[in-house]
């Protein structure tokens, strides 16, 4: 059995379209600082360091894990890079943990970012690779036609999408480092935004935005001496299926629906609904917060949209969905996903702030990436299970 | 077996920051500036963060033109975009008040004029835009060596 191990040390980057002021090197300083801080520890008490980012062609560095090494006070450590696509600050927040729950480590650092100003993430995610099918149109090219796919399953109305939209960059007006602050959209002003995708609107995507996420995680034994609050790791899970084969589910992929099954089972959570607090879930484009209300096993099929509509998902609703404002308000790629599991840690050790859930004690961090096609997810809760 | 072509052509940029952005200005305006580590190194071009104890460089020390060739290899049939047209040597060189060595080029015009401990000087380029192709080569000093 695997042993317990908690988040001690949260750490972000104020996120931003450009931030000229730091080189790749320095924007994952901010956050390892950060998170060290936060931990109230120092560089030379971490035993080991995982760092996540997506493809190396967003920014043109190949295998920058290296080049970061005296970013990361690496030397003499061991340092691994984990690359699970838009999924991978969850993936590698996991590996982080296993490192501990395998009882190999007592201190893992774990940090993932993204400098999405040195690149173009939509182009570099569009190189026409011979004998496959060209994308040609970045990803919300690529996912429009799976939300016409929920639209017309669930029977949603056109306007879901944009009250998510309307909801997280409202939600991101309370947390200082979100990219966007935008605190003036109403859902009149949202359905007037611009189609890109055909049924996405402009309003309903993520930005592109240079960040980073540090976390600190601790063995039991080291946590239980550790001063201050805590995120208790009760469960990971990661799940993935290829891109594309006939006859795949993409609106609600099985590789979600695993993984969440398979998350829930560890955790000990019979209704998801009722027993989590607040979750942070990858949503990229705004239809992705019903559609994942379904795979994950919260909402009923065909009714994730309804909880939108009614407001469930709101901070004042009975599951609150990214009240930090989500990837819709902050996406550094390689940081979004552990982004998503620092916020549920943060939520629970009462860190949150502004956009603090009063009474979190269960938390869901959610990520996914590529086409639909990996996914990565842990519960943290503020007790030991 | 059948193969197809394909051409990665893509535009990047790089943020380099706050503290590399004073290097590169440095050599804009003619001026030589490395960053000195907790062990009393100085490193040209300066590192970011100091690759002993991981912290944040802030200390800037300005080097002299001249320095000293660590080691070299001659370049006999240059390449385009390479620094010199004629042949060169590639060399590790350290700047004097430095303790770390770069990669430029020496312009010693014959292979059997450069050898490791052979005495250099910056030639800086005529136009300057904030890169270490700032600094065009660097020439033998006549009889210091």
């Amino acid at each position: 059995m695997a042993d317990l191990c908690a988040v001690v040390g949260v750490g972000q980057t104020k996120h931003a379209s450009c931030r000229a002021d730091v080189s790749i090197a320095g924007l994952v300083r901010e956050a390892v600082d950060r998170a060290l801080a936060d931990a109230n520890i120092g560089i030379d008490d971490v035993d080991a360091i995982v760092i996540g980012k997506a493809p190396d062609p967003l920014e043109g560095v190949a295998m920058p894990e290296l080049w970061l090494a005296d970013a990361l006070a690496a030397h003499g450590k061991p340092v691994f890079r984990v690359h699970t696509a838009g999924s991978v600050g969850g993936s590698t927040a996991i590996v982080a943990a296993q490192h501990v729950m395998a009882g190999i480590h007592g201190t893992v650092l774990t940090v993932g970012f993204e400098k999405q100003s040195d690149g173009n993430a939509m182009w570099a995610l569009s190189v026409p690779i011979p004998f496959g099918m060209p994308v040609h149109a970045g990803a919300g090219g690529y996912f429009s036609p799976i939300v016409r796919g929920y639209i017309k399953r669930s029977g949603a109305p056109s306007h879901i999408g944009a009250m998510v939209a309307v909801k997280d960059r409202t939600n991101a007006c309370k947390n200082p480092y979100a990219h966007l602050h935008e605190p003036d959209w109403t859902l009149e002003k949202a359905l007037e935004s611009p189609m890109m995708w055909d049924p996405i609107r402009f309003v309903e995507t993520c930005p592109s935005s240079d960040g980073a996420m540090a976390l600190v995680i601790m063995s039991e034994e080291r946590a239980d001496k550790h001063a201050g609050p805590k995120a208790w790791v009760h469960a990971t899970a990661m799940r993935s299926e290829p891109t594309a084969f006939a006859g795949r589910e993409q609106v609600s992929p099985r590789a979600g629906e695993m993984c969440a099954e398979d998350l829930w089972r560890k955790g000990g959570i019979t209704n998801p609904a009722k027993e989590i607090d607040v979750a942070e879930i990858y949503v990229p484009f705004a239809w992705f917060e019903p559609m994942w209300l379904e795979n994950l096993g919260f909402a009923p099929r065909n009714e994730g949209w309804r909880w939108v509509e009614d407001g469930v998902t709101d901070i004042g609703g009975s599951l609150p969905i990214n009240p930090s404002g989500g990837v819709m308000s902050t996406n550094p790629i390689g940081a979004s996903g552990m982004l998503r599991f620092g916020e549920a840690a943060m939520q629970v050790m009462g860190k949150a702030g502004e956009h603090q859930i009063d009474g979190a004690r269960k938390a869901v961090g959610h990520a996914y990436g590529g086409g639909s096609q990996f996914f990565a997810m842990w519960l943290v809760s503020s007790s030991k299970p | 077996m059948f193969t197809a072509p394909l051409v990665v052509a893509y535009p990047y940029k790089r943020t380099v920051g706050t503290l590399l952005s004073r290097f590169f200005q440095s050599l804009q305006e003619g001026r030589l500036e490395g960053t000195k580590g907790s062990d009393g190194r100085v490193y040209f071009p300066p590192a970011e963060f100091d690759p002993v104890t991981g912290r944040q460089l802030d200390e800037w020390v300005t080097l002299a033109e001249t320095g000293t060739v660590v080691t070299w290899a001659w370049q006999s049939a240059p390449q385009p975009d390479q620094p010199l047209e004629r042949p060169f040597a590639w060399a590790l060189i350290t700047l004097d008040g430095a303790d770390v060595p770069l990669l430029h080029a020496v312009d010693a015009g014959d292979m059997a004029r450069i050898r490791t401990g052979s005495r250099v000087k910056v030639r800086w380029a005529d136009e300057r835009s904030g890169g270490i192709r700032d600094i065009a080569c660097f020439d033998l000093l006549e009889g210091a060596s």
